[in-house]
């Protein structure tokens, strides 16, 4: 390892740092629970992504599908329709609730203000008689500037990742 | 049911309706499993899944589980998955290579071509064991065109080429999209399940009447769908312009489209209306110029004129022209489903192209799209509501006796906003379903 050459101060993040990062990861979790969807991808950079792999261990969403790889564009639109009347597959609409564990920050580069933070995603949803779980692990790519923290990229790595799915509405 | 005979399946199809047994009763479905999938050419896989020797994928066909397997000469064989042993599965992966395939249970070891090459202990074989007995069973026949693998579990009916001959060009049409004339299946695959038969969604690939009200979440203010494709500013006009909300009404040029069959239960939608003159974008401009480049320019402008929406194989495959893929129906049980979405690579095409098709076909027909999860739901409601005895029979009849001929095509057509393909799938259905297997 040379990491020991690297100045020790730009790459571990404060307490203070890790209370910011961990609050704004519960916050997203919250606001997907309460169906605030325009809030929550008001949380993403403009060139801010959203992705759910559908491989284990995905190296790209360019040449390999994926469950969720909305840009800002994609998610404008998959935002348009979560809010429309005539959504047959939210009606009834789904309740969920997220449960993030396990917070880890795996780098920090304080100075460029850029962070990634690890954690475990448990969401529960009930819908329609049905109750499912989701489980796996999220990686959010942050960005801390003048506007406060966004996201550059939310990534969940589902355990099932692979598997054939009952329709899927909502983010993860 | 298990032994109907063909006046008793007869009765279930009559000329505009179909009896709910047909999509509810276990027992049917039992038969569809001997009758039809037990005999009709299915799809199986494409031929660059299995690109060299020894590599392999696992498909179920009906629910027989079978190996696509690619043997050293070359020749792609598809063989049951199923150890001639006591019947373990041999190969438990979706895919992978092998130079042999062992079964867990007791070792007993295949060649890439199915022959029986190694039993552990030998010397306890019964006196007349011969090894060239105990190969894996191969299905009794296959067929491929331009890659896509087709196999029938029955050793005789109608030809491969009988089966797939009317609706050859509809294949043509999207290999023919890949400047070197070719596709791969190697962008993964979207898998979806759903609570419902098999035929809800086969039929809905053709079903052109339900868009502007089981889509009405796709469409903005004006009408218009989300852009489906790479290079368009916006998608097709679906709705009057102003009724998008309590009482959707459906677009004018919407309801121009047609539909067709060609026999065999096979079909197809005409294309989406969009504006072919103002599609462009960096990335579809570099792929029409390499395709340009590749079959000259007025052969490319034929190959990306669209014709097609959606194409059904019957039973279990369809083709979609409008986000491209490859869709593959496997019926799991009388209401469950399961279907799985290939994206097609265009082979030449630049990378560039290749990901915009998967970025779109991510929010048209996975299980967490725009497009699919609406169907999906309406698949499950009818279902459910189809357990209700108010009456027996599902109504098919819109268009009935307006088909004409296209004699261009080959074809017989009538307006999308009818129901003459389905009427055409029962057909087909009722013939593989009369006679005993």
């Amino acid at each position: 390892m040379d990491g020991a050459t690297a100045p020790v101060e730009r790459t571990q993040a404060s307490e203070l740092d890790r209370s910011i990062l961990e609050a704004f990861v519960f916050r997203e979790a919250r606001l997907l629970d309460e169906r605030r969807f325009r809030d929550w991808m008001a949380l993403f950079a403009e060139d801010g992504t959203y992705w759910v792999p559908a491989i284990a261990d995905q190296q790209s969403p360019f040449n390999q599908v994926s469950l969720f790889y909305d840009d800002r564009e994609l998610m404008k639109t998959r935002v348009d329709r979560l809010e429309h009347p005539r959504i047959h597959i939210q009606t009834p609409a789904s309740r969920t609730a997220h449960l993030v564990g396990n917070l880890v920050i795996d780098r920090a580069d304080v100075a460029g203000g850029e962070y990634v933070v690890s954690s475990i995603v448990i969401m529960v949803e009930y819908r329609d008689d049905n109750q499912r779980i989701f489980a796996g692990r999220q990686t959010h790519l942050l960005r801390q500037g003048a506007d406060g923290v966004q996201i550059v990229q939310k990534r969940v790595d589902l355990i099932n990742c692979d598997s054939a799915f009952e329709a899927m509405a909502v983010p993860i | 049911m298990r032994n109907g005979n063909s006046e008793d399946i007869g009765r279930f199809i009559e000329p505009g309706r179909i009896h709910r047994r047909v999509y509810v009763d276990p027992d049917l479905f039992e038969l569809e499993m001997e009758r039809l999938f037990g005999r009709a050419w299915l799809f199986v896989g494409h031929a660059s899944q299995v690109r060299d020797p020894g590599d392999f994928v696992t498909a179920e066909l009906g629910r027989q589980p079978v190996i696509m397997m690619r043997h050293r000469d070359g020749k792609v064989h598809v063989l049951f998955n199923r150890c001639t042993h006591r019947g373990a599965k041999v190969a438990n992966e979706r895919c992978g290579r092998a130079a042999r395939l062992t079964c867990l249970y007791h070792g007993w070891t295949f060649d890439t071509d199915g022959a029986l090459v190694g039993v552990p202990i030998p010397e306890g074989c019964a006196a007349g064991f011969r090894k060239e007995e105990f190969g894996l069973a191969r299905v009794p026949r296959t067929g491929e065109y331009r890659g896509f693998v087709f196999a029938s579990l029955a050793a005789s009916g109608a030809s491969f080429e009988d089966h797939i001959g009317p609706i050859k060009s509809n294949i043509d049409d999207l290999v023919d999209r890949a400047p070197d004339g070719e596709l791969a299946f190697d962008l993964g695959m979207h898998r979806y399940i759903f609570g419902g038969n098999w035929k809800l969604q086969v039929e809905n690939v053709l079903d052109s009447y339900h868009v502007p009200f089981s889509h009405a979440s796709t469409v903005n203010k004006d009408g218009v769908q989300f852009a489906r494709r790479e290079g368009d500013k916006a998608g097709a006009k679906v709705v009057e312009a102003g009724k998008t909300d309590a009482a959707p009404s459906t677009a004018q040029s919407w309801k121009g489209r047609r539909s067709y069959i060609v026999g065999n239960g096979h079909g197809w939608t005409s294309n989406t209306a969009l504006d072919e003159g103002k599609r462009s974008s960096p990335v579809f401009d570099e792929y029409r110029r390499v395709l340009v480049e590749k079959v000259g320019a007025e052969r490319a402008r034929h190959i990306l004129t669209p014709r097609l929406h959606n194409t059904l194989i019957y039973p279990n495959v369809s083709i979609m022209g409008l986000n491209i893929h490859v869709r593959v129906i496997k019926p799991l049980a009388v209401d469950r489903t399961e279907i799985t979405v290939y994206p097609v690579r265009l082979v030449g095409a630049p990378d560039a192209m290749n990901f915009a098709n998967i970025r779109l076909l991510n929010v048209t027909h996975s299980a967490g799209s725009f497009v699919q999860t609406d169907d999906i739901e309406a698949f499950i409601r009818t279902q459910k509501g189809l357990q209700s005895r108010a009456t027996d029979w599902v109504d098919i009849s819109r268009g009935l006796g307006a088909e004409e001929p296209d004699r261009d095509l080959n074809a017989t057509r009538g307006s999308a906003m009818h129901e003459m393909v389905v009427r055409a799938q029962y057909k087909a259905w009722l013939g593989y379903m009369r006679e005993a297997a």
